[in-house]
Formats: structure tokens, sequence, C-alpha cells
């Protein structure tokens, strides 16, 4: 579904250039839940602008669903990691989720049906009237999420999005995002920079190296599909996962500070 | 690359300009081609009434700009630092302030006539709330934490005043000047233009008046070059006295 | 606190006004008149034809060049703040357009349209332009990358974009620019009738203060700052409904600082 094959940015800037992205190429499954992990600084958001045809690789190319990305394709959704700055702050939460199915042209009782299924999806039916910035960070990503879920995607793209909220409500926020994904069987790229949370969520992990990045790993996550914040968390398998993938990033890492 | 597309967007605009009266699309007499009116300003360089002119309009704007700058600061420090103070002239500082200045102008000429004088009450008039109201602004905005911390370090009013208020009222008070700069700049322009105080829109009157299209031209352009200094200026000034600030830094 | 809010409300005007009318009661200063007197005055100038004939136009001359200059502001804002490269070749011509004090465009003014409507309105438009427009320039260039990512990634485009986000987005500069162009225009309407007209409320206030109808002149003086005072105040309702969002925003990203 998601098809990325010899991907290379470099930026170039005035007199300098800095080389983002050295030699990517991966591919996620249809329906599949794939996490995206590698250290700070790796090029993981460039990455993720270039698949969601934001930004134009210097080589190599990017096909959703078999066709070659050149601007954001249809059918995908992305969530990205500054909520506060995603939503728009003029608009409701139901007027938020609501303009992405505006702009597909759907007939207005067709969407005021899909906004109420999306917020109550994600637990916020009694917010819709309010705006974004008068709730929490974590019902701001929510209200984020809704918006992604009533668009119905087939491949939806997430962008750190609990990397700026509170552990509790990081927790509830996985469990419901494990759940959005098994409801409507999309095809989900999760980038990270935490380990567990890539571990808990993905049934795959892509290990990404520092900048200029490549795979350097691509381990399957081969835990039960019923997950649980304490039983999996304690699972002596999750503790191994999580260990593999540590000691990859730790390599690359290490490997950059002594070149 | 940003700078040459600037300059050639200027040139672009002069060549219109050049090229509307000379192909007839525009009567020479509306709308002299540039070419026109750069000769009109160089013979208005060598006459001692533009330069009288000149420094009249420099003498009312700055020294209107001075009062209001001088009186705005310590209004707005004091009415700012009482809150009894700033609770009860809020209503009044709300109602004068939009009192267009140009209601004055009657006023103006009935009691100092033509004199400069008149179009100095309109200029320090228009300045003062300018700079009023930013600095009462910048006096609010000192923050909690910060007096809070005053409070516990047994701060005196004097030192207070200098590290407290003053450092975080600047940012706004500088604004306000901008803001008052460029106000006082229009409004001693409209003063000579309207009441006739001697100086650049008078002459600009007078050019008009007696058909002289090209020297009228230059002397608005003149009173362009003098708002685009003004602008330059206090940018520079704003930027200079905050490089700490970090609306400046960042 | 009801009382007292009331009392910080009104007391000082309420204090200034009695003074005033105190100081002047017996004044027999030709240029000075009683306050009783120019307040009589107020009564049999304003509220009668005049009413028609002169106050009625100049605001209708107001609110169609203030009008135009707002639309053709933000529409010539909106392309201009959109595309990098025209911004870089306008920006030194339009710094010097506005820089220009827009009294001076009177008589530029009234050299190409005469001394009609036509005048008084292009002159304006002339001078309220120019704040709408470079504001709406820095609040379009200023749109938040993430918000035109999401934009593009859901596919809004088109007038759903100009409407939902470009507008939306840069309303808070386009309001403190439509704001300058009020008072610019307010100052335009009055000078554009004091230079050259035969009705209009400039024109009668220095028709009085000429013919040294004083008490009548001083009336006018009041009418035009209340002018001033009410447009501000419809100004603010305005303001209100377009940017509740952006004040609510600004209280609460203030509250977690």
């Amino acid at each position: 579904m998601l098809d990325v094959a010899g991907l290379r940015k470099v930026y170039e800037g005035q007199g300098h250039r800095v080389e983002a992205i050295a030699d990517l190429t991966f591919r996620v499954g249809t329906g599949e839940f794939a996490c995206l992990v590698g250290p700070s600084g790796c090029g993981k958001t460039t990455l993720l602008r270039c698949l969601a045809g934001l930004l134009a690789p210097t080589a190599g190319m990017v096909r959703v669903d078999g066709v070659p990305v050149a601007g954001p394709p249809p059918e995908l959704a992305v969530v990205f990691q500054e909520y506060g700055r995603s939503l728009f702050p003029w608009l409701r939460v139901r007027e938020n989720v609501e303009l992405p199915l505006r702009a597909k042209g759907l007939p207005k009782a067709r969407r005021q049906s899909i906004v109420d299924d999306a917020l109550a999806a994600v637990g916020l039916a009694d917010a819709g009237r309010a705006y974004p910035w008068q709730l929490s960070g974590g019902m701001q990503q929510r209200v984020a999420i809704a918006r992604a879920v009533g668009y119905h995607p087939r491949v939806l793209l997430m962008d750190e999005p609990f990397a700026a909220v509170d552990a509790q409500t990081r927790a509830d926020l996985e469990d419901l995002i494990r759940d959005v994904w098994r409801r409507l069987s999309v095809t989900l790229l999760f980038v990270t920079h935490d380990i567990d949370e890539a571990v808990y969520l993905g049934q795959r992990v892509i290990v990404l190296s520092a900048a200029p990045s490549t795979v350097d790993a691509d381990l399957a996550v081969d835990l039960p599909d019923e997950r649980d914040q304490l039983s999996t968390r304690a699972d002596p398998r999750f503790t191994d996962l999580r260990t593999q993938v540590w000691s990859r990033i730790k390599r690359t890492t290490a490997l950059e500070a002594s070149p | 690359m940003k700078a040459w597309l600037g300059v050639l967007g200027l040139l672009a605009f002069g060549g219109v300009l050049e090229a509307l009266p000379r192909l007839g699309l525009v009567p020479a007499g509306y709308l002299p081609p540039p070419s026109r009116i750069a000769v009109a300003l160089a013979d208005q360089a060598h006459q001692p009434t533009f330069w009288a002119a000149l420094g009249d309009t420099l003498r009312t704007w700055l020294t209107g700009l001075a009062i209001a700058v001088a009186a705005g600061l310590v209004c707005g420090v004091v009415i700012g630092s009482v809150p009894l103070l700033r609770e009860a002239t809020a209503s009044t500082v709300e109602f004068l302030r939009p009192i267009p200045s140009v209601a004055l102008i009657p006023l103006a000429v009935l009691l100092y006539g033509t004199g400069i004088r008149a179009t100095l009450l309109l200029v320090v008039y228009a300045a003062f709330w300018q700079v009023l109201v930013q600095v009462l602004h910048g006096v609010g905005d000192v923050d909690p934490v910060a007096r809070d911390t005053a409070d516990s370090y047994r701060l005196g009013r004097l030192a207070r005043m200098r590290y407290l208020v003053w450092p975080t009222a600047l940012p706004y008070a500088l604004t306000g000047v901008r803001l008052a700069t460029s106000v006082a700049l229009v409004l001693a322009v409209t003063g000579e233009l309207v009441i006739g105080t001697p100086g650049l829109g008078r002459e600009i009157a007078v050019a008009q008046s007696s058909g002289a299209v090209p020297a009228m031209y230059a002397l608005v352009v003149v009173t362009g070059l003098l708002g685009v200094a003004a602008n330059l200026v206090t940018r520079a000034a704003e930027r200079r006295a905050l490089v700490w600030h970090p609306a400046v830094r960042t | 606190m009801i009382v007292r809010r009331t009392v910080a409300l009104l007391g000082l005007p309420a204090v200034l006004v009695a003074a005033w009318w105190v100081a002047s009661a017996g004044s027999t200063d030709f240029y000075r008149p009683p306050l009783a007197r120019i307040l009589a005055a107020f009564r049999d100038t304003w509220f009668g034809r005049r009413l028609l004939d002169d106050v009625a136009p100049s605001l209708a001359r107001l609110a169609v060049g203030y009008t135009v200059a707002l639309c053709a502001g933000i529409a010539i804002g909106v392309a201009i703040g959109a595309s990098p490269r025209l911004r870089a070749l306008t920006e030194p011509v339009l710094e010097f357009l506005r820089a220009i004090p827009p009294p001076v465009l009177v008589p530029v003014v009234i050299l190409v349209a005469g001394i009609g409507d036509l005048m008084k309105v292009l002159v304006i438009v002339s001078g309220c332009l120019w704040p709408v427009l470079l504001n709406t320039v820095e609040g379009v260039r200023a749109i938040d990358p993430t918000l035109a990512d999401t934009a593009r990634v859901y596919h809004i485009g088109g007038t759903l974009r100009l409407r939902r986000l470009v507008l939306r987005a840069a309303s808070p500069q386009i309001v403190t620019g439509a704001r300058q162009a009020l008072s610019i225009g307010i100052i335009l309407m009055v000078i554009s009738e004091m230079f050259a007209a035969s009705s209009g409320l400039g024109f009668t206030v220095v028709q009085f203060q000429r013919s040294f109808a004083i008490p009548e002149m001083w009336s006018g003086v009041l009418l035009l700052g209340l002018l001033g005072v009410l447009l501000s105040l419809g100004f603010r309702a305005v303001e209100a409904r377009v940017l509740g969002w952006y004040h609510g925003l600004r209280a609460v990203a203030r509250g977690s600082r």
C-alpha cells in the first residue's frame, strides 16, 4: 500500500547542504500498523512530509496504492505533532472535523453523521461546540484524530502525535489509536522517538539510523493482537523486543559519535 | 536576490508611470512622467523656499513628536503604575483617543491663527494617544511572577521602576513612538495644507492652485521620502534597543 | 461591585464635564462660550436639515470609500501575500506609497477628479488602502505552515481554502489594518471637505469658524469627536465578533505562560 523506494532528500541552502535522508527503501502492506523509530534528528519528519506529498524528494519514489506521489495523495490523512497548530483555531471542534468533508463535497446530512461518529469514536461526543484551544492538549489531539477518522483515509500517517502530552493521556491515546486502526482497517505508519511506544503499538518496527538516514533494522512485533498497558508492557517478549530496538539505536548513535 | 527584485519592482513602477502619460493613456497634465517630476525636484532643490519649507515641516513634526512622547511617557508610567488612577481614567482615555484630531482644526485656527502652534496642537493631540496607550499596555504587562520576585526581594520604588517596569514597557513604548512618528508627520502636513502653517503641505497647496503640477508631485514625493525615512529610523531604533527581547531575538 | 465599576466608568468623565460646565458658566469670552450655549447650539444646528444635507453625505462618502479600500486592500493583499516573489517585487514600492502622508493626496486627487463626490471618495480610498493592504500581506505571509500543510493534506483548496484558512488566519492583521484605515478615513473625510467643498461636515464646521459662529463651531467640533468615538465603538463591536476566537486563544496562551 505504501511503497518507498530509494528515497533521498538533501536540503540545499545558501552555501550549505544538509543530507537528511540518504537512501530509504521499505514498504508497508495494506492494513498494516508499522512504527518508525530513530534517534532524534534523524529525518523522521522529513520522511513523513515526503510520504504525505508535502515535500518533493531529491531522488527516489514514494507510491501510495501503486500511484507515484506528487502532491498529497487522496485517501491519505496526516496527524501532526503540533496539535495546537494543525487545528483551525477559528473553527469549532465540529467544524474542524467537518472541513475536509466539505472539501470532498459531501452533502450536509452526510457530513453531520460522519462528524458525530468520528467524535464519538474518540470520546469527544460532547465537545463539538467548543473551540480547540478551550480543550486540553490530549483532547485537542483527539480532535485531530477524529478529523483523520472522519476523512476515512486508506493510509494514515502520524508524526510523533503524542510527544507533547502527559504520560497518562498518552497511554489512553495509544489505546485509542490501536482501536481506531482496527476499526478502520487502515494502513498506519506511526512515527515516534519513543521505543516503548513503537513496540507497544506496532505490528512492525522500522528502525532508522541517524541522519543521513537509512533503514537500520526492520523487526516484526510478535506480540498478541490484544494489547494492554499493564500486561503487554510486562510481557518478557515486549522487554526483549524493546532491548533489541534500543541496542540498534544505540549502535547507530555510537557510530555517529565516533566517525 | 530579494533586494534585486525590489529594485526591479521600483524600476517597473517608475517605467509604468513614465509610459502612461507618454503614450497618452493619461493626460500629462494630471500625471506628469517621473522624469519631469525629477526635473522639478532638482529645480526645487535650488530654491531657498523649498529648504525653508522642509525645515518648517521638520521643526513642526519633531517638536510636536517630542512633546507628545514626553507627555505620553510620563502620563503612561504614572497612570499605569497606580491601579486606582488607571481604573478611573480608562473610560476617559477610551473616549478621548478616537476623537479625530482634525476636529480640532477650527479651534486651533481660532486660538492660534495660522502660526506653527495651531498645527502643533493637532500633532501633539494625535501623537500623544499613540504613546500613552502603548505605555499603559506595557506597564500593565509586567509579568506577575517578576512582580512577586521584586516584592520578595523588597525592591524599592526606583529599583522596581528601573529593573521591572522599564524593561517590560520599553518595547511597547518604542512601538508607540514608531506609530506616533508617522501620525505626527501626517498631522504636521495636514495642518500646513489645511490651515496654511508654513511648510511642505502649504507649498503643495500653493503649487496645486498655481498649476505647477510637476512641482506639486515633487513635493508629494518629498513628503513620502520623509515618511520612509521615519519608518526606517524608528524600526532600526526598535531593533537596536531590543536585542535582548524575545520578539526580536527569535 | 457594580457601583464601583460605574463610578470608575463614569466618574472622571462626569467630573470633567461638570468642571467645564461650571468654569464656562459665566464666560463672556467670545471664543469660549458657556457649555450650556454650545449644547443649545448643538441641538439647534445638527438635529434638523443639516443632518440630511451635511452629515449624511459625509458619512455616506466615508462608507463608500472605506468599503472600497477594504475590499481592494484585502484582495490585492491576499494576492501579494501568497507569493514570496511578488512580495519581494512590490515591497519597496508599497513601503513608499504607504509612507506618503494621505492628506497630500487631496490636492493630487482634486487635479484629477475635480472637487465633487468622486474626489472625496477617491481621497478616502487612496488613504485607507495602504494600511489594509500591507497588513493583509503581512497576515497572509505569516499563515502557520502546519495549518497550510493540513489544508493541503486534506485537499482543502480554492474558495474553501481562501475563506476558511487564508482570510481567517490573516484576520487579526486585517483588523489591525482596518482600524488604522478607519481613523485615516475620518481624517480624510473631514479635510477633503475643508479643502474644497460646498457642503459636508468638514465644510460646515470651517464655515462656522470663518463666520465667527463660535458656539456652532464648538458644537461641530463636539459632533466630529462624537462621530469618531461612535465609529470606533462600532468597529470594536465588529472586531469582537470577527476575532472572538483570537482573543480567546490569546487569553489561554497568556494564562498558561
